[in-house]
């Protein structure tokens, strides 16, 4: 069988995943001698958590490009200086939760919320994308989709902005509570009232769906 | 615990946030409370439903930001050492020495580099007022496609500009050989577009070989978009006697959150109309994902299917 292939001369590499926490310490030690290869290694690694992280919390394409640059620019001029006193990711996150709870709190982003946030290239409703990136298209089901999320988007609105991140942290990043309380520098008891608070309230919103 | 205090606690054991013996005491209670046990059901869904709503972030959001933080680095590394070789300038650009198609890529520009130099060079070897069109040069530089890096006056009205300019090449070749068939494999890790991703995978389906299922086994247990790694375990059946597959598909069918990969797992593992080796491993996998309440009807069946053939009941572990 023959195949065609249209590559770019730059961007488009493959990265490899780096889960291993070994691994992960040798592409760190190599971005901190200056390759920068492995530097850009590792923001793949992580980058789409972080826009992910970035615009579930703060709701604007703008905000979440903002927090993407400023974070991984911090980390590149700290990079030098980290000495593995926790894993990189507690690190990183410490950095994107403290840039994401500066933006709400700054800019109020709770009053000013809406499902629509404005693009480039005008309004765009941010729930659009995910219906175009669904594999199953199946019209009840996108309805009932279309529901949950506005439901789900009503009650992230009553969260705390520290509810919102840690619920966030833990259900879509996966975090366990005691790194979340790492990267927001309270304790693992804290984060865990402030998920217990988050789930009690996202309870209540999405029982009549289920 | 009341009745109040476990459901209340649902969600923290379902993310194993509680200490050992909250966990205890409130499986103890589940174990002799239907109505506990009918409030985890529900809590489990609304996890579920929840969980179906979490997607990719913008391809395209992800792209700008990408080049924007590029844009923004300095263009040595962190230390703002120079780099040390000449792979290691080019890995600035973005290109990996070890990407085949990075290399046909560096190759062509290298060409087109040479052939501009030397019309710069034939140019400056002629009176200055010759080569007034100097606006051809700049007819290189295409704005959706370059990025200045550099900018240096050189004196008597001139400048010095420095570009990063992506250049599209296309390669054409049959599927099995050995190039080709490295860059669909590194395409289809090429974390921004699950687009390519698919038609790498699919591409890969029908070669053989350890580097082919390797890709595969990657993409089926570690892709975030389940149509890709739908594709990968569909082109792992043709792998399937080997060990190391049927331990990575095995995973899938246990951990994958998506009911139509685990699905397509336990197919792979075990064709409905082939011929099945049923291994000790794969039934006690099966066993506990009918002790683990699998909400999957077809996967359960099947479970239950493959245990009765193994002459396994379901309820004896």
């Amino acid at each position: 069988m023959a195949v065609e292939i249209r590559a770019n001369a730059i961007g488009n590499v493959a990265v490899r995943g780096a889960t291993d926490r070994a691994e992960e310490s040798a592409i760190i030690r190599a971005a901190q001698r200056g390759d920068p290869e492995a530097f850009e290694q590792l923001v793949r690694s992580y980058d789409q958590n972080v826009l992910r992280m970035a615009l579930n919390l703060l709701h604007s394409l703008e905000d979440a490009r903002d927090i993407y640059q400023e974070a991984f620019l911090r980390v590149y001029r700290n990079l030098p200086r980290f000495r593995f006193d926790c894993s990189f990711s507690t690190w990183l996150y410490r950095i994107v939760a403290n840039l994401c709870l500066d933006q709400i709190r700054k800019r109020k982003v709770r009053k000013e919320e809406s499902a629509a946030v404005s693009t480039g290239s005008g309004e765009l409703d941010r729930f659009q994308f995910v219906a175009e990136n669904r594999a199953d298209v199946d019209p009840q089901r996108q309805l009932m989709s279309a529901e949950v999320n506005t439901r789900v988007q009503e009650v992230l609105d009553r969260l705390t902005p520290r509810e919102r991140l840690v619920f966030e942290m833990r259900h879509f990043q996966g975090m366990r509570l005691r790194a979340i309380g790492e990267a927001l520098g309270v304790t693992e008891e804290a984060a865990k009232n402030c998920l217990f608070r988050a789930t009690q309230k996202m309870r209540s919103a999405l029982e009549d769906f289920i | 615990m009341t009745c109040r205090q476990i459901q209340m606690n649902l969600s923290l054991y379902l993310y194993g946030e509680l200490d050992f013996s909250q966990e205890e005491e409130l499986e103890q209670h589940l174990s002799e409370c239907a109505l506990c046990k009918h409030a985890l059901e529900r809590e489990k869904a609304w996890h579920t439903a929840l969980n179906a709503e979490h997607v990719d972030v913008p391809l395209e959001l992800l792209s700008a930001c990408r080049s924007e933080l590029r844009s923004a680095l300095p263009s040595s590394g962190v230390e703002n050492e120079k780099p040390s070789s000449f792979w290691g300038w080019m890995g600035q650009l973005g290109f990996s020495p070890s990407a085949w198609s990075m290399r046909i890529a560096v190759t062509s520009f290298l060409v087109l580099a040479g052939f501009t130099a030397g019309r710069w060079i034939d140019r400056n070897s002629l009176p200055d007022g010759f080569y007034s069109d100097a606006a051809s040069e700049a007819s290189l530089f295409d704005p959706s496609t370059a990025h200045v890096r550099d900018i240096q006056p050189s004196g008597d009205n001139r400048v010095r500009i420095v570009f990063d300019q992506v250049h599209e090449r296309e390669i054409t070749g049959r599927t099995d050989d050995q190039g080709i068939r490295r860059v669909l494999i590194a395409a289809s890790k090429d974390p921004a577009d699950p687009g390519i991703r698919v038609d790498s995978v699919q591409m890969l389906n029908d070669q053989n070989g350890s580097d082919v299922r390797d890709a595969l086994m990657y993409a089926a247990r570690h892709d975030p978009n389940a149509a890709v790694r739908l594709k990968a375990l569909e082109g792992l059946r043709r792998f399937v006697d080997d060990s190391a597959t049927r331990e990575n598909v095995t995973f899938v069918l246990q951990h994958d959150d998506n009911a139509d990969v685990r699905s397509q797992a336990i197919d792979v593992l075990a064709p409905i109309a082939g011929k099945i080796e049923l291994s000790p491993e794969l039934a006690d996998t099966l066993q506990e994902i009918v002790r683990s309440q699998e909400d999957n009807v077809y996967v359960r069946m099947r479970c239950m299917e493959l245990l009765r053939e193994m002459n396994v009941l379901p309820d004896v572990y």
